[in-house]
């Protein structure tokens, strides 16, 4: 962090006097302790970003002369984070009240999880000030507002073992009233990873005209509550921010271009569906015919039907396949159909549509309604056995298309050495091998 | 190099190319493959790349991170537009370049994950209080939804906006042969940077000479002091209540955007001079109604084609140049209730647009468009 010389600069552009709190709020005071907290570690300005939520200390950031980000109720702590992944060097502030942990406790419990590298100090007062005095999560049991004349009831939102329980780096609780509370705020200023000071505050325009509440009153509640004041955490967790989500090391895919060309000796435009069920690498078939034809100067567009649920249910692959470049996205006039189960013969409902002109290969264990003439019959199972239940869909489609001589085998063959790629390639390259004996055989 | 892609892959690329450092996202169905792209492309620190805890969450790291000078992208379904609502009136009040990817489906509500739909068309614009306008584009392929996350990220940059990109079920997992390397793309805009004078360090991050002008921007954390808020504001990040200040800020959120529509305005037009018909569409209908325009030529119609890539601001230019002399029929189909229809209906006043919908999951075949236009020249 970039320092200034302590004195050059403050940060604070106003003293509690002529802030815009309600008389005898502590928010001010708290401000201004903050200010001269900031002050004191001599930081640079330009390397703090104070973050503003919601509600009475949502309007604070005025009196920071450093940058300051005043955003929407609850959300402070994702645009604070967000600036810290952009800005490592930026010691980033978040100023929320019990209001925004409330609405934002999602993010309170996630940047926690994430061991976010933000500084959140809560300004505690137990219910909603700006908005007119309304029962806040953090209410107190029988604490009177708007919302709950007859005395609250609910049990007060433990702040800090929230933020403990999801790993929490540096987590304090103080009373704003207590001396303490500057030297409370710069050590979880200092604290690497995600640190939280729950400051427990009075709300002199509506908290305490209608509550029973002194300073001194806040630690018997503390007591009851069990919800001790101090230091509750302090044990720093290594700070990994930039990306939360674990990246494996860059992979060159780009060794792995095409080797070879072959121009495809498709003509016009050529529409497949294959039906069947989650599991049988439906995608994968269609897949592969596709990247052949895109390898091959032909176009080509896949649209996958399957459910939410992945591995189970149906799964129908439509596989266009043109010499010109291919607009109209739909598949509706299929020349080929291969249907391999129930689930793909449930899903395709009745085929009355079909045109006459489309050949059928279906597993000869299934019953089509509605198809325009006989289907040519397999017997999955037994592909199933010869080839691996991962591969059987792929072995079928080449089959059909060479009984449909759309291509020769050596052209395929060829095709489809040029143009498999990864971890599959021989694997795919064996079954199509199984497609051409099939076909011959 | 031709590829077999699917759509949200061509996004993902685009966005890399023109400079996107920064990624939050939730996954959702069909968008769910932007993230996962984006974690191969940001991999060994590329860039940032963050599942967040939902969606108000990544809109919300997004904007802290734009503000902070990253260009930043989310991507979602309607679902998730619909939680990034209140994010998006921030995006707008604090000027806040941002691209959101709406890969559309079937629907209100969680609708149909896996089907396809265009209703997002008008929630878009108007997706968040206020009214105040909002740049709103619309992809129907691969390739398109590549070249037009170059001109959201630009839109988004040098108009100092969010920007909403909308694809659909069948634009985001389908997948076609593309040659990205084929396609140039726009050259690439940067935002005006804000650097720091000698005066106060206040240098007005959200100064503008004209109503129309952008300001200049600088980062949270850079050298020059900035105040964000979501809050009225003067030119200084300040909050303001003197009304000319808020009527000079308000009025600015709609001059930047409708007076620079024409700016904003992309399209591809097919216009026959002599056309008595003009087919507009947009997305996901515009390969089946480019089909539909052969036919009806090849059978000796007069027809025009126009295809709206930016939906919002209205491409007024574009549609009045399309409405040529002896245009008396302007048909529009629509993968929703007739939505976007409405929305034009008072641009080609007196005219009126004859709806095509189609709301079931299926796409609008250029058979029903051909018979639309038949059987509706015949009724007449």
């Amino acid at each position: 962090m970039t320092t200034l010389t302590q004195g050059e600069h403050s940060l604070l552009l106003a003293d509690k006097q002529s802030m815009c709190y309600c008389p005898g709020c502590t928010h001010a005071s708290v401000l201004e302790r903050l200010g001269h907290t900031l002050d004191g570690m001599g930081v640079d300005p330009r390397r703090v970003c104070i973050v503003s939520d919601i509600g009475c200390v949502g309007t604070s950031d005025r009196y920071f002369d450093c940058h300051t980000f005043h955003g929407l109720h609850g959300r402070s702590i994702t645009y604070a984070e967000g600036i810290k992944r952009v800005r490592p060097d930026t010691l980033v502030i978040v100023l929320i009240g019990d209001g925004g942990c409330g609405i934002g406790t999602a993010h309170l419990v996630h940047a926690a999880r994430r061991n976010a590298d933000i500084k959140i100090l809560v300004f505690n007062n137990f219910n909603f000030g700006m908005t007119g005095g309304q029962a806040s999560p953090t209410t107190f049991p029988g604490g009177a507002t708007g919302t709950t004349p007859g005395g609250a009831v609910d049990r007060p939102m433990d702040i800090c073992q929230t933020v403990i329980a999801n790993g929490a780096s540096h987590v304090a609780r103080v009373s704003a009233m207590d001396k303490a509370c500057s030297a409370f705020m710069e050590a979880a200023l200092r604290a690497p990873g995600f640190a939280l000071v729950d400051i427990w505050e009075l709300c002199t325009a509506y908290y305490l005209p209608r509550n029973k509440l002194k300073p001194a009153m806040l630690d018997e509640f503390a007591q009851d509550l069990d919800m001790p004041m101090g230091l509750l955490r302090d044990a720093g967790r290594p700070v990994a921010m930039g990306a939360s989500v674990a990246t494996p090391a860059p992979t060159d895919k780009k060794a792995e271009a095409v080797t070879a060309s072959l121009t495809l000796p498709w003509s016009g435009r050529r529409e497949i569906w294959i039906a069947g069920s989650a599991g049988q690498r439906i995608r994968s078939a269609a897949g592969l015919l596709g990247e052949m034809a895109t390898n091959g100067e032909r176009y080509a567009s896949q649209t996958d039907d399957f459910p939410i649920t992945v591995r189970k249910g149906h799964s129908v692959s439509r596989l266009i396949m043109s010499d010109a470049p291919i607009r109209y996205l739909g598949c509706d006039h299929p020349d080929l159909l291969i249907v391999l189960s129930e689930d793909g013969v449930k899903r395709l409902g009745r085929l009355d549509a079909l045109p006459a002109s489309c050949h059928v290969m279906v597993d000869a264990s299934l019953t089509l309604a509605g198809l325009p003439r006989e289907p040519t019959r397999f017997n999955f199972h037994e592909i199933q056995k010869q080839v691996g239940a991962e591969s059987a869909a792929w072995t079928i489609l080449v089959s059909a298309i060479l009984q449909l001589g759309w291509i020769d085998a050596d052209a395929l063959r060829a095709a489809a050495s040029a143009s498999f790629r990864g971890s599959y390639r021989d694997k795919n390259l064996a079954a199509l091998e199984a497609g051409i004996a099939l076909q011959n055989a | 190099m031709r590829e077999f892609i699917t759509g949200n892959q061509a996004v993902v690329r685009a966005a890399i190319r023109a400079g996107c450092n920064f990624f939050a996202g939730y996954p959702i169905t069909p968008a769910s493959s932007i993230l996962t792209e984006f974690v191969k492309a940001f991999a060994g620190g590329r860039g940032v790349i963050v599942q967040t805890e939902d969606e108000i969450a990544a809109i919300g790291q997004c904007i802290g991170a734009a503000m902070a000078g990253a260009k930043a992208l989310t991507a979602s379904s309607g679902p998730g537009l619909s939680l990034y609502s209140e994010n998006i009136g921030l995006a707008q009040m604090a000027e806040t370049p941002l691209v959101i990817v709406d890969c559309q489906r079937m629907g209100p509500s969680t609708g149909g994950a896996t089907a396809t739909g265009e209703g997002d068309v008008l929630f878009a614009r108007y997706v968040t209080g206020g009214g105040y306008p909002l740049p709103v584009l619309s992809a129907g392929d691969a390739e398109t939804a590549y070249r037009l996350t170059f001109d959201a990220f630009n839109i988004a940059e040098r108009y100092r906006t969010p920007v909403i990109l909308l694809s659909s079920k069948d634009v985001a997992l389908t997948r076609q042969t593309v040659d990205l390397d084929a396609v140039t793309p726009p050259a690439l805009v940067e935002r005006d940077s804000l650097t720091s004078g000698d005066g106060d360090g206040w240098e007005g991050p959200y100064a503008v000479g004209r109503p129309a002008d952008i300001p200049r921007f600088a980062p949270l954390g850079g050298d020059t002091l900035v105040r964000v808020t979501g809050s009225i504001h003067d030119e200084r990040g300040v909050l303001t209540n003197d009304r000319s200040k808020i009527q000079a800020k308000l009025t600015h959120l709609v001059e930047k955007i409708e007076r620079n529509a024409e700016a904003m305005e992309r399209f591809d037009a097919d216009i026959d001079p002599g056309a008595d018909t003009l087919i507009i569409c947009y997305g996901g209908t515009e390969g089946a109604v480019r089909e539909a325009v052969d036919t009806l030529r090849r059978e000796g119609a007069g027809v025009s084609r126009l295809t709206l890539h930016t939906l919002w601001p209205i491409a007024r230019k574009a549609i009045r140049e399309a409405i040529t002399p002896n245009v008396r029929r302007i048909v529009m189909p629509e993968l929703n209730i007739g939505l976007y229809a409405d929305a034009l209906q008072g641009v080609v006043a007196p005219k009126r647009i004859e709806s095509i919908r189609r709301y079931d999951g299926g796409l609008i075949a250029p058979e029903t468009i051909c018979e639309h236009l038949c059987e509706e020249a015949i009724t007449r």
